[in-house]
């Protein structure tokens, strides 16, 4: 073996019989904890053929480049590597062993951990909204896991993780996102029949729930959504099936739906939101953080929609937008809006420095961002 | 797309592969340029025990050593197949089909950087970053 060539010895260097340049054959450098992953066959490539490729784990996504070298790499594959009888590789049958260079590398692939591609999958999903007229909508490209898997570049659990950060449910086999609206009534004939039947927001009765709305004409499986998205399972019931509704969902809610047709004054924001709050539930202003921002024009203060979840996933193209809505962000309002970005290796400070400006307009004041 | 990373002989069964590495360019004698097959390119040796290593390219020689890669690297073979039954399945624009197969992977190379040595002594033009091989 040319790698375990003994003391004293020698071995002739060759041009193997089917050297040439073997465009089909290719180095790629990963990490030691990825090595196994390859070799036990759970990663693969995706994208779209106009798409640059990353290759997939299980959970990371990982961009492919090509780093070229102006070095000569002789790439010597072991002895019994052909497709024909003739001899090749290395042998220690003749009198002069010999090992075989099969291709002159140019260089190889490497690795970059990089955030999973999630805005297409939020494109396409939002191609088809699931809605009250389901029925009736003409049906568009609908998307099953697997056309997914085809489509976004991201892991699996990233995109199972992207999917639950849109609140998208599988109906039928395809992955769908409701609409705001169809959402909006559903929540309000559930907060409705809480009412009707003194049903407490804190405890749920799953069963209870989806019977009475299914009676109403909601499909089940939407009604389960529903709690999904506004609440979230409590663990310490006893026969389970019990649900708490999130206070802060809920609010961001409706929110969400006063502030649909513009901006408003911010009494009259208030005035309209905690009418249409529950009783049962607390509604705090910061709840909003990232959903809404406040201005002051003139001697008034505005309220109006801004979510993050409607932003880019990426840094540049996050900052950009957040830039073009406010020339000047403080730290406190900016913050929530750049709080979920991810991008394996850098840490907020270093995204900040990276796209941001900082200024501060006089030694008691806060610091100011601004686009670089 | 997706496209599957194979390693059809089985991750335990997968072999190492080697390198050896060069700064510069190995030039063939144009006489040589079509038969390169089996054509010697220059003589690996390794003196003693340690892991050093002289490579004997025509008359220059290199010393090197083998070095452990910082990070492994896999060798993969593209493989493209005609796959006519998803072709009438999925009705996709192209009609092949490539897959990945892990054939070996690399973690050591020789790796020679110095400047080479001319073995013959006497006039010599000057002595240039090329070296050429002959026909054995």
């Amino acid at each position: 073996m040319l790698l375990n060539l003994q003391p004293t010895s020698s071995v002739s260097i060759q041009y193997h019989p089917f050297f040439g340049p073997h465009d089909d054959l290719v180095l790629l450098e990963l990490d030691e904890k990825l090595l196994s992953d390859v070799l036990y066959q759970r990663v693969t490539l995706r994208g779209q053929p106009d798409e640059d490729a990353v290759l997939c784990t299980k959970s990371k996504t990982y961009s492919v480049k090509f780093v070229g070298t102006s070095n000569s790499v002789f790439l010597i594959p072991p002895a019994d590597y052909s497709t024909s009888h003739e001899s090749g590789g290395e042998n220690y049958n003749q009198q002069v062993p010999t090992a075989s260079v099969i291709k002159v590398a140019p260089g190889n692939m490497e690795l970059v951990e990089v955030a999973p591609r999630l805005d297409k999958l939020k494109s396409i999903l939002s191609e088809n909204l699931y809605s009250s007229d389901e029925a009736s909508t003409a049906m568009g490209d609908l998307y099953k896991w697997d056309d997914l898997i085809n489509k976004v570049q991201a892991s699996d659990d990233e995109l199972k993780a992207g999917l639950q950060a849109l609140s998208a449910v599988e109906i039928d086999g395809y992955w769908r996102i409701v609409d705001e609206k169809y959402m909006d009534v559903i929540l309000r004939m559930l907060l409705h029949n809480s009412v009707l039947n003194d049903w407490s927001l804190d405890s749920l009765v799953e069963d209870k729930v989806v019977s009475v709305l299914e009676s109403d004409g909601f499909p089940r499986k939407l009604v389960y959504h529903c709690l999904n998205v506004y609440g979230s399972r409590v663990e310490e019931a006893m026969d389970g099936g019990v649900w708490r509704l999130d206070a802060r969902r809920v609010c961001v809610h409706f929110a969400r739906g006063i502030l649909r047709e513009g901006k408003r004054k911010m009494e009259s924001f208030m005035e309209e939101w905690l009418r249409m709050i529950p009783e049962e539930i607390q509604p705090s202003f910061d709840m909003l953080e990232g959903e809404v921002l406040t201005e002051k024009l003139g001697v008034e203060t505005w309220v109006r929609a801004l979510s993050v979840s409607s932003f880019p996933t990426t840094p540049a193209d996050r900052f950009s937008i957040l830039f073009k809505e406010r020339a000047k962000w403080e730290w406190k309002d900016l913050e929530p809006y750049i709080r979920d970005l991810n991008v394996p290796g850098l840490s907020s400070e270093a995204l900040l420095l990276k796209y941001t400006r900082r200024s501060q307009p006089s030694i008691d004041a806060e610091p100011v961002f601004s686009a670089r | 797309m997706q496209i599957q990373v194979k390693c059809s002989c089985g991750a335990e069964k997968c072999p190492e592969w080697a390198i050896i590495e060069l700064q510069g360019v190995v030039e063939v004698q144009p006489s040589f340029q079509h038969s390169l097959q089996n054509l010697q390119i220059g003589l690996l040796c390794r003196p003693s025990s340690q892991e050093n290593y002289t490579f004997t390219v025509g008359y220059h020689e290199l010393t090197g050593y083998k070095v452990a890669l910082k990070k492994p690297m896999v060798v993969l073979k593209k493989i493209k197949y005609m796959d006519v039954e998803r072709q009438i399945d999925e009705a996709t624009s192209s009609s092949s089909c490539v897959e990945l197969d892990v054939v070996g992977f690399i973690r050591h190379k020789i790796l020679f950087k110095t400047r080479p040595t001319t073995l013959i002594s006497g006039p010599q033009p000057t002595v240039k970053e090329k070296i050429n091989a002959e026909g054995a």
